[in-house]
């Protein structure tokens, strides 16, 4: 009986190492989309294309920004096996990266750059001191875009690429019967920091926000006046001051009753049921400013990345997939069904809503990052969004604006 | 009955285990947390620095998080007010006698069983939309171009926009307590009071009233801790930045411990920690109030 027992148990014990040969490795993936978003769709078509081909199992959860904010990093300190994970390229290089693995070799192995955007790379290395630790994908630029019809209605032959010709467009857009500027309060505050990051560049602003150097910086009043000038000649949307986000961006914007809205690329996606298939997407990067130091060859740029756990067991198998994900085929996909812009340069044709973005982005040679560092002080973001909305509701003067970000720094 | 120490210990300590586990190690590392400078809730204490009442004094010193305190204490206290008083109303008027009892109390009651995210969306996409929202028009249709013209969720509205849409939803909570409170009034009370003469207003403010301390305490305490965790609406309200008007010390705390916010930023869980002992502070400090001013009488019936 005994015997019996025991050779029962071995057989046991074979198959299970058989099977597990033939199941192969298996890899956790955290991603940061929903699965009912379009690019949680795409992935896990790409991951079962994965799997078919390598015979690895992919344990794909799908964690949502807020899963992955709060949990990534509890998940990883308590021991989770989690093999690759992704996010905000930022987020990732910044405050993960003690888990994140050095992925130069194996991106040199893999020819990786070749084909990859070599300003999204640079940056990617940029962040973590010089080495690669995460792959760019899902770029965004971040940029006014517009409604060319409005633009064709009202006579504007080629969009603004400077603060003048900006004027210019909307007093055209206004004549023709449409508000010229529009924005909700989660994106409102931007337009501010890249003004004045055109003034005087993103260290400019972080120093400001950062040292609260709002009466002692020229450029804050100057941006202030800017704001408030577009205020008075009605070229800011009437309700700029209480609209709370989506508001106005799926209200005015993508109903066709606004022109412009400074928001990142991922705003057609986003709208995209709204505005129907007729829509005509434009795209021109914030204006160059009189006495700025930048122009429009500066903006926020940048896109989600993909990392992998230092701890990881199947770093190789991880890098593959992120290949996988990352070009050619489902690099296209991704792109096409989220209407983002592609990561794999061999993929030149992007989104046709998408369309004029690429200029922008072909020409950007600076960039900064978010809100070019207006939201750098965590303590100041609500003061300054609060008072920016005032000034642009006309509720403020420059002087009372500036004067209201100082008392409140203080 | 002979005590069997072998089995209360048996019986006690899995119990005994779990609460420490769950409830004081938790706070007893968050309030040793507060003193330190910690960058993540998860980093091993040899990461920490202590910094002593360092986290607390940048509190204090911070106008934001004044503000989210400010803005706690308004929505405990005119909020508190306002459910308060409507709770207790619908709670009287329900166990008056009226017909339809079961019905009014489930409209009462409805807001509470839908997700808050839907009733935030309703009110701000819905009520308060400054074009075509049911105000604007309700108030254009009446007439008044003044207020239909007002926006709602401008800064200095918006607190109230948000307290108000609130408030609506909590008062079914808490006048379900109430009603329970008053249930068990036995009805003898308000007949001999009737036979006596007593008025409907006196039998509230001589019996209702008085005999539903306990009641009152109870709602008090409820209240104070779900305002002290008011985070969804605020969330709600202000989708992507924080807003003056609708901060709350937890978001402050979640801004500060998770960094979730558009910009990447230090983390601090100690600062975080220190928001949670405050916050923590306040309702046992608020307990401790109620329990001095409203007295239980200790009457049985």
């Amino acid at each position: 009986m005994k015997k019996i027992i025991a050779m029962l148990l071995l057989a046991a014990l074979l198959l299970t190492g058989v099977s597990a040969l033939a199941e192969g490795k298996t890899i956790v993936y955290w991603t940061m989309w929903e699965s009912t978003e379009p690019q949680g769709q795409v992935i896990k078509e790409a991951v079962a294309a994965y799997e078919a081909e390598s015979g690895n199992t992919v344990d794909l959860q799908f964690k949502g920004r807020t899963g992955m904010r709060e949990g990534l990093q509890p998940a990883l300190d308590a021991g989770t096996v989690i093999d690759l994970f992704d996010e905000d390229m930022d987020r990732v290089n910044v405050s993960w990266v003690d888990y994140l693995l050095d992925i130069e070799e194996m991106a040199k192995a893999a020819n990786y750059e070749e084909t990859a955007n070599a300003g999204l790379i640079g940056a990617a290395r940029e962040i973590t001191g010089g080495t690669l630790k995460s792959i760019p994908y899902q770029p965004f630029v971040f940029a006014f875009f517009y409604n060319i019809d409005i633009f064709n209605e009202a006579g504007i032959e080629a969009p603004p690429a400077t603060w003048d010709e900006l004027l210019e467009a909307c007093e055209k857009i206004k004549a023709a019967g449409y508000v010229p500027i529009t924005s909700d309060d989660a994106y409102i505050i931007t337009n501010l920091g890249y003004h004045m990051a055109r003034l005087i560049g993103e260290e400019g602003v972080r120093r400001v926000v950062d040292n609260g150097e709002w009466a002692e910086e020229p450029a804050v009043l100057k941006a202030a006046e800017a704001y408030a000038d577009l205020a008075e000649k009605g070229y800011l949307s009437p309700t700029i001051a209480s609209s709370v986000w989506p508001t106005n961006q799926n209200g005015e914007f993508a109903m066709g009753e606004s022109a412009i809205y400074l928001n990142g690329s991922w705003l057609p996606n986003e709208v995209k049921e709204m505005t129907g298939p007729d829509f005509n997407w434009g795209c021109f990067s914030y204006p160059a400013v009189e006495g700025g130091i930048h122009g429009v060859e500066a903006a926020n740029f940048g896109s989600q990345v993909l990392a992998i756990n230092k701890d990881s067991q199947v770093a190789q198998e991880a890098f593959d997939l992120i290949v996988k994900l990352t070009k050619g085929e489902f690099d296209a996909k991704l792109s096409i069904e989220s209407v983002g812009i592609p990561a794999d340069a061999n993929n030149t044709e992007w989104p046709a809503m998408l369309a004029s973005a690429k200029s922008v982005m072909d020409n950007l040679s600076v960039r900064y990052s978010w809100a070019a560092g207006i939201e750098n002080n965590i303590n100041m973001t609500a003061y300054i969004k609060q008072a920016f909305q005032q000034l642009c509701g006309g509720q403020l003067s420059p002087e009372q604006f500036v004067e209201t970000l100082e008392n409140a720094s203080n | 009955m002979k005590l069997n120490r072998t089995m209360v210990v048996v019986f006690l300590t899995p119990a005994l285990l779990l609460f420490f586990a769950i409830f004081v190690y938790p706070i007893a590392r968050t309030v040793v947390m507060s003193l330190f400078s910690v960058e993540n809730v998860t980093s091993s204490m040899n990461e920490w620095t202590f910094t002593g009442l360092k986290n607390y004094r940048d509190l204090v010193q911070t106008s934001l998080f004044r503000q989210s305190m400010w803005n706690i204490f308004r929505i405990w206290l005119v909020g508190g007010l306002v459910v308060m008083s409507f709770a207790l109303l619908f709670a009287v008027i329900l166990n008056s006698g009226i017909r339809f009892k079961r019905f009014f109390r489930a409209v009462i009651y409805l807001p509470n069983i839908i997700s808050a995210v839907a009733l935030a969306t309703m009110w701000l996409q819905y009520v308060y939309a400054p074009r075509w929202g049911f105000l604007t028009n309700l108030f254009s249709w009446l007439g008044l171009e003044g207020l239909a013209a007002t926006q709602w969720t401008a800064a200095g509205n918006k607190f109230w926009a948000l307290t108000f849409a609130y408030c609506f939803g909590m008062v079914g909570y808490h006048m379900l307590i109430f009603s329970s409170g008053i249930e068990k009034i036995p009805h003898e009370f308000y007949e001999a009071s009737s036979i006596d003469g007593a008025s409907k207003p006196r039998q509230f403010t001589q019996i209702t009233l008085p005999l539903l301390k306990g009641v009152i305490k109870t709602n008090i305490t409820m209240w104070t801790i779900t305002s002290v965790g008011f985070f969804v609406w605020s969330q709600l309200f202000s989708t992507v930045t924080t807003d003056l008007d609708t901060i709350t010390p937890m978001v402050y705390l979640y801004l500060q411990v998770f960094s979730t916010g558009n910009t990447v930023m230090t983390r601090e869980a100690g600062l975080g920690a220190a928001v949670g002992v405050t916050l923590g502070l306040c309702v046992v400090l608020i307990f401790v109030l109620t329990n001095l001013f409203i007295r239980d009488d200790e009457l049985e019936y």
